[in-house]
C-alpha cells in the first residue's frame, strides 16, 4: 500500500468528517442545551436536502442556484424547527426523556411520509456548483474540489460555533444552561426563549447540511436514518452536548469509514461500532463527555 | 387493600383472562381468515412487545433496537430451514438462541448506559445488525430476503398455525410473568426504582441488566421465528427501526406499568394498521399522529387512564363507606 493511496484515503476520510460534523453538531447542540435528543434531526437533513434540489431546480441559475437553494433549504428547516419546539417540545419539557423521544420519533415518522408523497422515492442529486466541479490534484490523485467546499463549510462551521459559544454573551448563557438550567433561570434569562433558538439554529444546521450533500448524488429515503446512527456514533464516541467531542468523533468516524471501506466496504460500519465499543468500555459518556444519570 | 378485596380482584382478573382466553380460542370460527392472519400478526407483535416492555416498565430502560433480535429471530429460523433443511423445531430454537447471544454480546455494551444513552445504543447496535443483513447479499439474501419458509405439515393450515401462535404467545406470557414476578424480576423492577439503593444492597446492576437484555432479546427472536413460517418469508425490513419504534409505541399506548398495557396497544396498532392500510400506503404519518395523541392526552396510556379511574372511584367508594 503506497502513500498516496493512504493519503487519498485520509483526505476523504476528512471530507466525510467535516459532512459529519456539520450534521451532528446540530444534534448535539441541541441536546447539550434542551437535553432533548431529536431523533428528527436526520430527517431535517433529509427534508432540506429533498428542498434544496426543489428550489435548485426551480431556479435554473448556473452558479449561485445551488447556493441559494443551500440558503432557503436552511431558513425554511429553521422555521419548521420553529414550528416544532414552539407546539411540540414546549410541551414536553417537564414530562420524562421517554416521551420527548417519541415525539421526536413521530415528527420522522411524519416526515418520511411527507417526503415519499412530495418526491416519491427518486434517487435525486444536483449538479456540483461552480467553482467545485472539478478535481484537484494532490500527489498525481484526483480529488473532488467538492469536498474542498465542504470541508471548508465544517471548518466555518467549526469557527462559528465555538465563537458563539465560548466568546458571545449567547455562548455564556447557553454553557450556563447546560451546566445548571434553573440557576441560569433564577438569573432572570428567559430559559423557553433561548431553548426555542437554540433549536431552530439546530435545525438550519440540519437543513444546511442536508442542502450541502445532494451534490453528492445521494438524495433518497433512508438518507435520513443513515446520517443519524452515524451522528449517533458520532456523539456517542465524543460525549453528548460536547463541541470539542463531536469534533474529535466526527473525525475518528469520518477516518474509520474511510479506511474501513478500503478493506471490507460492508464492513465499513461495523468497524465504525468496534471503535465505539472501545470508547465505551474506557469512557461510559465519550471522550469529552460529562457522566450523569 | 383487605385480603376480602385482594381476593376479589384476583377472581375478577382470573375472569377477565379465562373469557379473554375462551373468545380467542373460539376466534377462527367467527371471524375470516384476512381478520385471523391480522390476529396473528398481532399476537406476535404483542410477544415482541412484551419482550420491549420487560426491559422498559419493569426495568426503566428504552431499548430502541428490539426489532433486530425479532429479525434475528426470524432470519435463523428461515436460513435454517431453507438452507440446511433443519427440523421445524430445532430452527425455532435457534431463533431464540441466536437473538439470545447476540444480545449477549451487544447487551455487554448497553447496559453500561441509562437513559437515553441506551436508547442510542440499542437503535445504533439495532442498525447495525439490519446493516451487516442488508447487506450481505450472498449470505442472507440482502434486499430480497428469503421466501418459501413452511411449517410442517400438520401446522400448514392458518386455523392450525394460529393455535399453535396462540399457545406459544399464552406460554411466553406466562413465563414472562413468573421471571417479572420471580425474585430476579424484582431486583430488576428495584433497579427501575432506584439503582444506587439496589447497587448498595450488593447486588451487580450490570449483571442483572445483561441477564434482563438477553432474556429479551430471546423472547423478540422467539416472536420472530414464528412469524416467519407463518408468512411464508423474510426480510429486511424486518430489523429497521421503524419496526423497532412500534412496541416502543404499542407500550407507550397501552400502559407500559401495566402488564397487559403493551399487548393490548400493539392489538390496537395492528387493526388500526389494517384498517388504515385499507384506503392509504402513508401509515407512518398516521401512526405518529397517533403517538403524539397518545403522549399530549393520554399519559400513562390506556390502561394506566382505566386503572387512574378506577382508583380514584375506589378512593370515593372507600370515603363512603367511612362515613
Amino acid at each position: 500500500m503506497s502513500f498516496d493511496v493512504l493519503f487519498n484515503q485520509f483526505m476523504s476520510g476528512i471530507a466525510r468528517a467535516a459532512l459529519l460534523f456539520l450534521v451532528a453538531s446540530g444534534l448535539s447542540l441541541t441536546f447539550g442545551v434542551l437535553r432533548v435528543l431529536n431523533f428528527a434531526h436526520g430527517s431535517l437533513y433529509m427534508l432540506g436536502a429533498f428542498l434544496s434540489y426543489s428550489v435548485w431546480k426551480f431556479l435554473l441559475m448556473p452558479i449561485l442556484g445551488f447556493y441559494i437553494a443551500a440558503i432557503v433549504a436552511a431558513l425554511i428547516m429553521g422555521a419548521l424547527g420553529l414550528l416544532i419546539e414552539f407546539v411540540l417540545l414546549r410541551r414536553l419539557y417537564s414530562r420524562g426523556w421517554p416521551e420527548q423521544l417519541l415525539a421526536t420519533y413521530a415528527i420522522v415518522l411524519m416526515i418520511t411520509d411527507l417526503v415519499k408523497w412530495a418526491w416519491g422515492g427518486k434517487f435525486l442529486s444536483i449538479q456540483r456548483p461552480k467553482p467545485f466541479t472539478g478535481a484537484v490534484f494532490l500527489f498525481d490523485f484526483p480529488f473532488p474540489s467538492y469536498n474542498f467546499f465542504i470541508i471548508g463549510l465544517g471548518l466555518a462551521l467549526v469557527l462559528f460555533l465555538w465563537w458563539l459559544v465560548y466568546k458571545t454573551r449567547l455562548g455564556d448563557i447557553i454553557r450556563a444552561a447546560a451546566s445548571d438550567r434553573e440557576m441560569v433561570a433564577a438569573l432572570g434569562i428567559p430559559i423557553p426563549w433561548l431553548f426555542t433558538w437554540i433549536f431552530v439554529l439546530g435545525s438550519m444546521i440540519g437543513g444546511l447540511s442536508g442542502a450541502v450533500t445532494a451534490p453528492f448524488g445521494s438524495v433518497a429515503l433512508g438518507m435520513d436514518i443513515e446520517i443519524i446512527v452515524e451522528c449517533f456514533a458520532v456523539v456517542v464516541i465524543g460525549g453528548m452536548g460536547s463541541l470539542p467531542g463531536t469534533l474529535l468523533g466526527s473525525l475518528i468516524v469520518g477516518e474509520v469509514y474511510a479506511f474501513g471501506i478500503m478493506f471490507r466496504p460492508e464492513l465499513a460500519l461495523a468497524f465504525i461500532f468496534m471503535v465505539m465499543a472501545v470508547v465505551l468500555i474506557i469512557r461510559p459518556w465519550g471522550i469529552f463527555g460529562r457522566a450523569e444519570r | 387493600m383487605d385480603q376480602d378485596q385482594k381476593e376479589k380482584s384476583l377472581f375478577r382478573r382470573g375472569g377477565c383472562l379465562a373469557l379473554l382466553i375462551l373468545l380467542s380460542s373460539i376466534a377462527p370460527f367467527v371471524i375470516t381468515e384476512f381478520y385471523l392472519s391480522i390476529l396473528c400478526e398481532a399476537l406476535v407483535m404483542s410477544m415482541l412487545a412484551l419482550s420491549f416492555n420487560f426491559l422498559f416498565g419493569y426495568m426503566g430502560q428504552l431499548s430502541f433496537g428490539q426489532a433486530a433480535f425479532y429479525g434475528l429471530g426470524g432470519y435463523a429460523m428461515a436460513m435454517l430451514m431453507m438452507k440446511v433443511h433443519l427440523n421445524f423445531w430445532l430452527s425455532l430454537v435457534a431463533g431464540i438462541l441466536l437473538p439470545a447471544i447476540i444480545g449477549l454480546v451487544v447487551g455487554y455494551f448497553c447496559v453500561r448506559l441509562r437513559g437515553i444513552y441506551f436508547a442510542i445504543l440499542t437503535l445504533a447496535f439495532g442498525e447495525l445488525i439490519f446493516f451487516i443483513v442488508f447487506k450481505w447479499h450472498n449470505f442472507t439474501g440482502g434486499d430480497d430476503g428469503i421466501q418459501g419458509i413452511f411449517p410442517p405439515e400438520f401446522l400448514r393450515s392458518p386455523i392450525a398455525y394460529y393455535y399453535f401462535i396462540l399457545i406459544v404467545f399464552l406460554l411466553s406470557a406466562y413465563v414472562l410473568w413468573k421471571i417479572i414476578h420471580s425474585p430476579f424480576g424484582q431486583t430488576i423492577v428495584s433497579m427501575r426504582e432506584n439503582s444506587e439503593r439496589t447497587e448498595f444492597l450488593g447486588i451487580n446492576i450490570a449483571r442483572y441488566q445483561l441477564m434482563a437484555f438477553v432474556i429479551a432479546a430471546a423472547f423478540a427472536g422467539l416472536a420472530g421465528a414464528i412469524w416467519v413460517p407463518f408468512y411464508r418469508s423474510v426480510a429486511p425490513s424486518y430489523l429497521t427501526w421503524i419496526k423497532s419504534g412500534e412496541p416502543v409505541m404499542a407500550a407507550i399506548l397501552g400502559g407500559p406499568s401495566l402488564f397487559f398495557g403493551p399487548i393490548l396497544g400493539m392489538f390496537i396498532m395492528t387493526f388500526f394498521h389494517a384498517w388504515v392500510l385499507g384506503f392509504t400506503v402513508y401509515w407512518p404519518v398516521v401512526m405518529g399522529t397517533l403517538i403524539l395523541a397518545v403522549i399530549f392526552f393520554l399519559p400513562g396510556g390506556i390502561l394506566g387512564f382505566i386503572q387512574e379511574k378506577l382508583n380514584q372511584r375506589r378512593e370515593r367508594l372507600n370515603q363512603l363507606t367511612e362515613k
